[in-house]
């Protein structure tokens, strides 16, 4: 079916979200709590837009609202604009030690907090990336805790978890890096948990931990001689394409 | 199947309900009935357990009713137990001191059906509370229980019964006012199976106990309820979600169950109908968001309480994806009385759009509290003036807060304003789950506001922006006005965050917190500026901002504040005047309720400046 966006018209299928319409056809929609991986959040509401149907008109957000008939979207209304500045303003006082959330006022033209409380030292915008992304992996090491104000990001009872993994997922999708991963001397510490890195069969570079390595062979069957660190899969794979079109000239 | 007992002569039903068992009910309750067991009178006691005191009058409990006499005592003692047992219940005397006084009048009046709190009630969904025993499927049985069941089993198609409550427009009563037949039809239109029928038991709004008095006095209203239901979308399960507070109704709904599986109206080939149902408690954690559908759906599925997105509904993908029913005690309640008595009826009942009755629980500053059942399009003025009975101490109304901490206030202007779904939406407050908190001249409306964002900041489930950082920003202006810290803009920034919050949160929870805030913005703006500009409290209640002494004119020296005040802040001369000590003064205010002359008064920071 075809959907309007800012008066393009765009193809779409059932069922398909509008920020997924929207992306492919070049009309900038901005999110915070979006991962192309990990979809369908609608935490930090930045995303919405105002979905015009039939006589209807309300705002929804972008990232989860099922395309279902032929409707009319927009964008940037100054409706929009002005919920969104507000948004902003909300998380910037939340999370005003990130450098992310600082490059985003600015971007909306948004000053030096004066009314709100500003809470110095917090960078998290609670976006809930981080726990999808444990969730994902399959390890459920942490999760947010606690309901209003004083929800945060945690494992439980904030001690170090006991089936943490260290694989990083969750600082590696963190907006703002707010999570903090440290490696040194073969070291790596996340969640209040120290892990030995193990190194690379191909390069020698320490890089996953025994725990990560244990799991990954468990789910995949893998050997761990074939489990690499991102640089030899990438040359890896490079290999084998040109394996694959050896024969194959370029003209 | 079904065997009844033998009606004995007189029946004492005594109030075992939370709020009169806080009163030693249950004392009286042993008492009568070791007496009558003792003596071998023909009367047999039965307890009747019900939230607020017989039929909702907790003002005034525990309550005492015998029957046939129709007689009704209130505020009775376990040392009255004797003298009831001796004139009322073995000799036809009745005992004039134990009778409900009404205030207007002065008289005592026997039956409660002649008080001016019960005349105007309609009971529907409370039709049975402080009539029968919870733990007795028997009595509700003996009340047309599980008739309705029988009924469309045996007489009506699953289409007949979702055109039967589509037709009598009975609306959700948790708050929102959603059409149930519309609600239903929906998910029986989906063929997808297993579906599942849940009754949210999760009331949460402080000072609200509607459902909680029904879940303990009739419980198997609800279960048959949602039997109907689940025959009229085909589903075999059921859940009721209970909150962990609530224990008595866990209690009496668990026993009601059981009775009801027993009894085979619930388990499989129902009433030998072939139908399948059953149902299981859930007990809630004591989340507010809990009482949010799809929050409560995830925390039966054993996951985090939070809301998700609901642009697919929970008719179509509820509980565990499936297709879902989900209503509130109170409509479970109403459902078996519309199948039995037909739509027409009911919609004869209320007003047009908003057919039926509603539950209210009536607290605050009012002299009858208690839980009252109105017909819709009732005027507030009419249930606070005439149920309530007014104002206690004959103080000024101010406001009536409805709708639970995200409802507003609603002032004295719109008094005459009927009570339905979409005229209180319309004043910027909403139906609720039916709390009603009643605010005299002494109430500070910015206060109230900041009790409930105080209430929903700690409450919000904290997944969306909006609702988690937006009311806490709110809060944190709203505690800087009543500190005498407001700025000049922050009425304007407060309803400027409030509108972002009514369309970009995700959940009701959050669509509607801004309410409190935007409401009292709405109709006492005047009292927000005295605040911010004049540092000054009309009501009172802000202590930053208020500084009490007593006018030397009204003064008549009698020397109740100097006794009251717990400082000693008060010092003077009897039949003389007396005067507060501001550097003692903590401003509790007790000085101020307990002068009869009115000489106690607010002066306000703003005229520190001239001494």
């Amino acid at each position: 079916m075809i959907i309007t966006i800012d008066g393009k018209q765009c193809e779409a299928q059932y069922g398909e979200y509008i920020l997924d319409v929207a992306r492919r056809n070049n009309i900038f929609i901005p999110t915070l709590c979006h991962s192309d991986a990990l979809p369908g959040q609608g935490n930090c509401r930045l995303c919405i837009v105002e979905v015009l149907e039939g006589k209807r008109r309300r705002v929804v957000v972008s990232c989860s609202y099922p395309v279902k008939g032929e409707v009319e979207v927009l964008t940037n209304t100054e409706k929009i604009r002005k919920m969104r500045k507000n948004l902003i303003r909300l998380l910037a006082a939340a999370a005003p030690d990130s450098d992310f959330m600082r490059d985003l006022q600015r971007e909306y033209g948004l000053e030096e907090e004066e009314r709100f409380q500003v809470y110095r030292g917090e960078d998290c915008i609670l976006c809930g990336l981080c726990v999808r992304a444990c969730e994902e992996v399959g390890i459920y090491a942490i999760s947010t805790v606690n309901r209003g104000i004083t929800k945060k990001v945690s494992t439980p009872y904030a001690e170090p978890s006991a089936v943490c993994i260290g694989c990083g997922a969750c600082a590696r999708v963190c907006p703002t890096g707010s999570i903090k991963m440290k490696e040194e001397n073969g070291r790596r510490e996340i969640w209040g948990k120290t892990f030995a890195l193990l190194p690379c069969p191909g390069c020698g570079k320490p890089f996953i931990t025994r725990e990560e390595l244990a799991y990954v062979q468990a789910k995949t069957g893998l050997e761990p001689a074939e489990i690499l660190c991102e640089k030899c899969r990438q040359k890896r794979a490079a290999r084998k394409m040109r394996d694959v079109f050896k024969d194959v000239t370029m003209k | 199947m079904l065997m009844f007992k033998r009606k004995p002569v007189k029946t004492v039903l005594v109030c075992c309900g939370t709020g009169c068992l806080a009163n030693n009910s249950r004392a009286i309750y042993e008492g009568l009935k070791k007496r009558i067991e003792e003596s071998g009178a023909r009367a047999s006691i039965r307890p009747v357990t019900k939230a607020t005191g017989c039929n909702g009058l907790c003002e005034r409990g525990p309550i005492v009713k015998i029957q046939p006499d129709d007689i009704f005592y209130c505020g009775v003692k376990a040392t009255d137990v004797d003298e009831i047992f001796e004139r009322s219940v073995l000799n036809d005397e009745i005992i004039t001191r134990l009778l409900y006084l009404d205030s207007s009048t002065g008289e005592r009046v026997k039956s409660h059906r002649d008080t001016e709190f019960y005349k105007r009630q309609h009971k529907i969904a409370l039709r049975n509370i402080g009539e029968i025993d919870p733990a007795s499927i028997d009595d509700y049985i003996e009340r047309d229980g599980y008739r309705a069941l029988e009924k469309v089993l045996t007489t009506m198609s699953p289409q007949e019964v979702i055109d039967e409550i589509e037709k009598s427009g009975l609306r959700g009563r948790g708050g929102a006012g959603f059409p149930t037949g519309v609600k239903w039809k929906q998910c029986a239109r989906v063929d997808v199976f297993p579906k599942y029928v849940v009754c949210n038991g999760d009331e949460g709004d402080p000072g609200a106990f509607m459902d909680r008095s029904i879940m303990e006095g009739d419980p198997h209203s609800v279960i048959e309820g949602m039997l109907i239901c689940a025959y009229a979308i085909g589903a075999e399960r059921g859940f009721i979600y209970i909150r962990d507070e609530y224990a008595l109704a866990l209690k009496n709904m668990a026993a009601a169950l059981e009775e009801a599986r027993k009894r085979g109206f619930l388990g499989r080939n129902i009433l030998q109908k072939g139908m399948n149902f059953d149902i299981e408690i859930v007990r809630g954690g004591g989340a507010f968001v809990c009482g949010e559908s799809t929050a409560l759906m995830a925390s039966i599925e054993g996951r985090v309480g939070e809301p998700r997105v609901k642009y697919i509904r929970s008719v179509e993908r509820g509980l565990w994806d499936k297709p879902t029913v989900l209503n509130n005690v109170e409509t479970w309640a109403n459902v078996p009385v519309i199948i039995n008595r037909g739509a027409q009826w009911f919609r004869s009942i209320g007003s047009e759009g908003s057919p039926g009755t509603k539950v209210f629980s009536l607290v605050g500053k009012v002299k009858n509290t208690g839980l009252i059942e109105v017909p819709m399009g009732i005027t507030l003025r009419e249930i606070i003036f005439s149920i309530g009975g007014g104002i206690p101490r004959d103080r000024e109304f101010k406001a009536v807060q409805t709708g639970g901490p995200s409802g507003g206030c609603i002032p004295k202007e719109l008094l005459d304003l009927p009570v339905d779904f979409d005229s209180l939406t319309e004043s910027g407050s909403m139906m609720g789950s039916g709390g009603m908190i009643v605010m005299d001249e002494t109430t500070c409306m910015v206060e109230v506001a900041r009790y409930y964002l105080q209430f929903l900041a700690e409450e919000s489930c904290g997944k969306c922006v909006p609702c988690r950082e937006g009311i806490k920003q709110m809060l944190g202006i709203l505690e800087d006005i009543c500190a005498g810290r407001g700025r000049e803009g922050d009425i304007e920034l407060l309803l400027d965050i409030g509108a972002t919050l009514q369309e970009a949160a995700l959940c009701g929870l959050g669509k509607t917190a801004p309410n409190p805030v935007l409401s009292t913005i709405r109709y006492f703006r005047e009292e927000y500026r005295e605040h911010i500009q004049n540092k000054y409290c009309p009501a009172g209640v802000c202590k930053e901002l208020t500084v009490f002494y007593i006018d030397q004119e009204a003064c008549r020296g009698c020397g109740l504040c100097a006794q009251k005040c717990p400082l000693g802040a008060i010092s003077g001369e009897r039949r003389r005047t007396y005067t507060i000590d501001e550097t003692k003064c903590i401003k509790c205010g007790q000085c101020r309720d307990t002068c009869r002359f009115g000489a106690v008064k607010n002066r306000g920071r703003r005229h520190d400046n001239n001494h």
